[in-house]
């Protein structure tokens, strides 16, 4: 188990996506850009869990655009 | 197993009302039907299980062209999350295939429920099974990405690199498959259907609203709607939904297209909010459930006191009409579940609105699923409620049961799904991991967690969370029973004894179970070392113990051991009188109907055993009725050996007929079948293939089998290699009667006084019988008649009370000395017998005439050709290889492979061939 601050990710999906799916998407906040761009910005646990959540997005049906780690993200986040 | 299986998995899904022709489609999946392997591979609510479901029931129902083979079949399965786990995907993949053809998985699934062979095994015997299958299969996993990963990308690309033509693959996923797919895409062989081809056109989407839901919508609406939509299915269906019975069509759809949401989030919010605040406060409520039933519905949501309002029951009858996204998984519409999609807006407005009730309702799911006896459902909602305690205490509670059912692997399973701490404080759980794992030969950590589980136990009962007081109990001696069987396993039979010796000290009085363990594997720590007077008493223990606590499967396995060392003890009375015995259990519990319809799993193996006793009389028609009478019980009541034992029986039976080819492939298809079991191979499949090839006269093969096998006259004695021994001893003699070498001579009289030895200090009565009979004919051979009539005294002597001439008759060179024997014994009936029937044997006779189909001809005789197909069908050929042999095409040769099986009643190869053999029809195949 690594004790070290979980990595921070930006996520882009193409169509505005309601605050409602916030719990649903492991509590990743959801900010709107324009052209119907919603990003979604939080902590990822690790890259399981950074797998698990791009599939809750591939299973409702948002296509993907980016994701971006945030630059405190280390090497150790790997496996 | 069986009784674990979710059916509605295994369902093709009934095709639905409400779809639209989409005659692009169609062609698309015509080329789909005549690929090897399909690939459906697009994102949620693109309509791919419809799309599939559609086409496979349109396919089932086509008419066959007769020319091209037989029947076709379907063999579906839907994926869930709990497939990721190879066991469980085969365990549905090998089922879905046995339904679609019955017989032609169910040799795979008895190799898969040994837990010993790799998959590829498996799927092998399906492969082969499948590639002379007269008619075809169409087999689709369904939400394949549910299940991907590389525990399961191993066996399939392994049935995607062996498809037979007979098997078209298809799979539908999210994610495009981790499977080699290059190769096939490269061939042509590999079709794939992706998110561009099923989204709907202009005009398809037109067809869904207008025509097929009389929305009346103008053109440029609908053609608002599909370039919103982009096609997608799930998001029309939802725009029907919320078009449905509105005035302002046109205003809703330029609302709609003209806002950025996404899709499925704007149109299911629509249609939430247009649903009666009941409906969607049941929809919210069930969302937590993987698949829905009245009841569990009404537990999980119970419904106000006002008795106006709809159950579960009615309230799913409703949604279905309604079209609101519930797919029923049963013809009786007893189980539905929601659509994927569906259920995941359904979870979020849930998360969102009222997360403080998440816990609660995956509680009464827990609670309504542990009431109804699904405990692993139970488990999962249990976890999901965050309630670790509950999914242990459930957990736990299950373990006997699993125990008894032989499902220890779902015991590792349930166990490594809880928080690991857990087993910090719950031994029964700890203990439970430890067997789960020995039981899946998984050894590595139990040294350690033995060593964790015993400090565990000696803190106060304060620091414990135990809710089966009674498995507490038992712990002590089960961690003895874990040791014994952790020393066994490292070699260590001597350690075995003794902390099986612990074991049954500890055993709590009427835990019959852990005594058995404990003496089984005493037993066998005896039986490795020789000892087979003590390793008969344990196992006579074991029996005991496992039939006072009802496992009758078991006891039969048992039995197997005991008359075999009974057999070497040179007890074949008693031998007999085990068999029987276990027969009449068997057969009391079949009438009792204790195993259902189902014949005892083990009951076939008797009756093959029960003829190894007969071929040691030398009552060879009894040995061919015993051996039908088992093949004719079928599969599935014999256990994982009893394919390869029947082979190796039936061998003995045409060698005792001197049909020495049938013989020899007898064993050779035995030893392709072989599953080893926890016995000791002290008779391995080798050295009786060279016992035969010595009887034949084929010397040089035995020569081979000798020096591959590094068997020596000069090696060092042990029981475990006697067979071998006594076999090498035999081919000695042999040699010595070819070349008259007396060194040869020599070399065999020295190995076989060191065998009696050996088998007299352990009172190894039948191995005595044996070696005396042999120390006859050497001694004999060496003019030193008075030694060869002791030996033969002493040989008679053991065998005439209990009627053993086997040895006497298969040893040449003796007919003298047993003429002179039983003229200074006129009473004995059993020499009389024993000079009669070597009479008509005599050592160096030719092969008999017994012509085939002589012993119960078919009212449809077979082919010339036939033959040939059926004898290739018991080789290792898959059928294109068959084919290519025959020099004919694969049609043909599954065109045979039909006639063959209409005619001999049977529906798999395997059983072919062992309906051919008992009635003789592979008789002299060696064709001139």
């Amino acid at each position: 188990m690594s004790t070290h601050e979980p990595c921070r990710y930006e996520i882009r999906v193409q169509g505005r996506i309601d605050e409602r799916w916030t719990a649903w998407l492991d509590d990743m906040a959801l900010a709107s850009e324009p052209e119907g761009v919603t990003v979604l910005r939080g902590p990822v646990a690790d890259q399981a869990a950074l797998h698990g959540l791009l599939a809750r997005l591939r299973d409702i049906g948002v296509p993907l655009i980016s994701v971006t780690p945030g630059a405190s993200c280390g090497q150790d986040d790997e496996r | 197993m069986a009784d674990t299986l979710v059916e509605t998995k295994l369902l093709l899904p009934r095709v639905r009302r409400d779809t639209v022709a989409r005659p692009r489609l169609d062609d698309l999946l015509d080329r789909t039907m005549d690929a090897p392997v399909t690939v459906v591979s697009a994102p949620a609510g693109f309509g791919k299980t419809t799309l599939l479901s559609t086409r496979l029931t349109a396919w089932l129902a086509e008419p066959v062209d007769p020319g091209a083979g037989g029947a076709r079949a379907a063999a579906w399965v839907s994926l869930t999350d709990r497939d990721r786990q190879p066991g469980s995907f085969w365990t549905y993949v090998l089922h879905a295939l046995d339904r679609a053809v019955p017989g032609s998985a169910s040799a795979a699934l008895a190799l898969q429920q040994t837990g010993q062979a790799p998959i590829e095994s498996a799927l092998a015997s399906v492969v082969n099974e499948l590639s002379v299958h007269p008619g075809e299969v169409s087999l689709v996993l369904d939400d394949y990405h549910l299940a991907d990963g590389p525990d399961i990308a191993e066996g399939m690309t392994f049935l995607v690199e062996h498809l037979p033509a007979q098997l078209r693959l298809t799979i539908s996923t999210r994610a495009d498959p981790a499977l080699p797919l290059a190769r096939l895409r490269a061939r042509g062989e590999l079709v794939e259907v992706r998110a561009a081809d099923l989204r709907f056109t202009g005009e398809e989407a037109a067809a869904y609203l207008n025509d097929l839901h009389g929305l009346d919508l103008t053109a440029d609406d609908v053609a608002a709607l599909e370039a919103r939509t982009e096609g997608w299915a799930a998001a029309l269906q939802l725009a029907v939904l919320s078009l449905r019975d509105r005035a302002d069509a046109s205003a809703f759809i330029a609302g709609f297209a003209g806002d950025d949401r996404f899709v499925v989030d704007y149109l299911a919010e629509e249609v939430l909010g247009r649903q009666p605040e009941d409906v969607r406060r049941f929809l919210l409520n069930t969302s937590v459930l993987e698949r829905l039933t009245g009841a569990l519905c009404d537990a999980v949501s119970p419904t106000p006191d006002d008795q106006s309002r709809p159950g579960g029951r009615a309230m799913l009858d409703l949604l279905e009409r309604q079209n609101l996204f519930v797919v029923p998984l049963d013809d009786h519409r007893r189980w539905y579940r929601y659509h994927h999609l569906f259920a995941d807006v359904l979870a979020a407005h849930l998360f969102q609105e009222r997360p403080e009730d998440v816990p609660a309702l995956h509680a009464r799911a827990s609670r309504w699923y542990a009431g109804n006896g699904h405990t692993e459902d139970a488990i999962r909602h249990a976890l999901a409620a965050g309630d670790t305690a509950t999914a242990s205490d459930l957990v736990e509670l299950a373990l006997p049961a699993l125990r008894r059912a032989r499902r220890e692997h779902d015991i590792v399973t349930w166990i490594t799904q809880l928080p690991v701490e857990v087993l910090d404080r719950r031994p029964v759980l700890a203990v439970g991991l430890i067997g789960g794992l020995m039981a899946s030969n998984d050894f590595a950590t139990i040294e350690a967690r033995v060593h964790d589980v015993e400090q565990l136990l000696t803190r106060p009962a304060s620091d414990l969370v135990v809710v089966d007081h009674g498995e507490l109990e038992r712990l002590p001696a089960a961690l003895e029973v874990y040791r014994a069987g952790l020393a066994l396993v490292g070699g260590d039979p001597s350690g075995t004894i003794v902390h099986a010796k612990n074991a049954l000290g500890l055993a709590a009085p009427g835990d019959d179970l852990t005594a058995a363990s404990a003496s089984g594997l005493m037993g066998l720590a005896l039986w490795t070392t020789g000892d087979i007077g003590a390793a008969h008493r344990a196992y006579i223990a074991t029996a005991d113990r496992l039939t006072h606590a009802g496992h009758i499967a078991d006891v039969l396995g048992c039995s197997l051991a005991i008359a075999d060392m009974e057999l070497t003890l040179g007890r074949l009375r008693d031998a007999e009188n085990t068999l029987r015995r276990a027969l009449d259990l068997a057969e009391k519990h079949d009438a009792a109907g204790v195993a259902g319809p189902e014949v005892m799993r083990g009951t076939a193996d008797m009756l093959v055993a029960l003829s190894r006793i007969a071929w040691h009389r030398d009552d060879l028609p009894e040995v061919a009725d015993l051996l039908r009478r088992a093949d004719d019980l079928g599969e599935p009541s014999g256990l994982p050996q009893n394919p390869y034992r029947w082979r190796v029986a039936m061998a003995r039976l045409r060698a005792a007929e001197r049909n020495w080819p049938t013989a020899l492939e007898l064993l050779d298809d035995a030893q392709r079948v072989y599953v080893g079991d926890f016995s000791p191979p002290v008779h391995p499949i080798h050295a009786t293939r060279a016992r035969l090839l010595l009887a034949s006269g084929d010397l040089d093969g035995a020569r081979v089998w000798a020096r591959e096998h590094k068997v020596g006259a000069d090696d060092e004695l042990s029981y475990l290699r006697e067979y071998e021994h006594l076999t090498l001893a035999r081919l000695l003699l042999a040699e010595h009667r070819a070349t008259g070498d007396i060194a040869t001579l020599q070399q065999a009289t020295a190995l076989l006084e060191r065998l009696l030895d050996a088998a007299t200090a352990g009172e190894r009565d039948g191995t005595v019988l044996e070696v005396e009979v042999l120390r006859a004919a050497a001694y004999r051979s060496a003019g030193d008649q008075e030694a060869a009539e002791t030996a033969l005294e002493h040989a008679v002597e053991l065998a005439e009370p209990e009627e053993w001439p086997r040895f006497l008759l298969d040893t040449p060179g003796l007919t003298e000395l047993l003429r002179a024997l039983a003229e200074q014994r006129p009473a004995s009936t059993f020499l009389r017998d024993l000079l009669a029937g070597r009479a008509d044997q005599p050592a160096t006779a030719p092969q008999s005439d017994i012509r085939p189909g002589a012993q119960e001809p078919l009212l449809d005789p077979l082919s010339d050709r036939e033959l040939d197909v059926l004898r290739l069908l018991g080789s290792e050929l898959d059928g294109p290889a068959i084919a290519r042999e025959l020099v004919v095409s694969l049609n043909t040769v599954r065109t045979h492979t039909k006639h063959i099986y209409t005619k001999l009643g049977v529906n798999n190869r395997r059983a072919a061939i062992s309906k051919a053999h008992q009635l003789g029809l592979l008789s002299r195949s060696a064709r001139a």
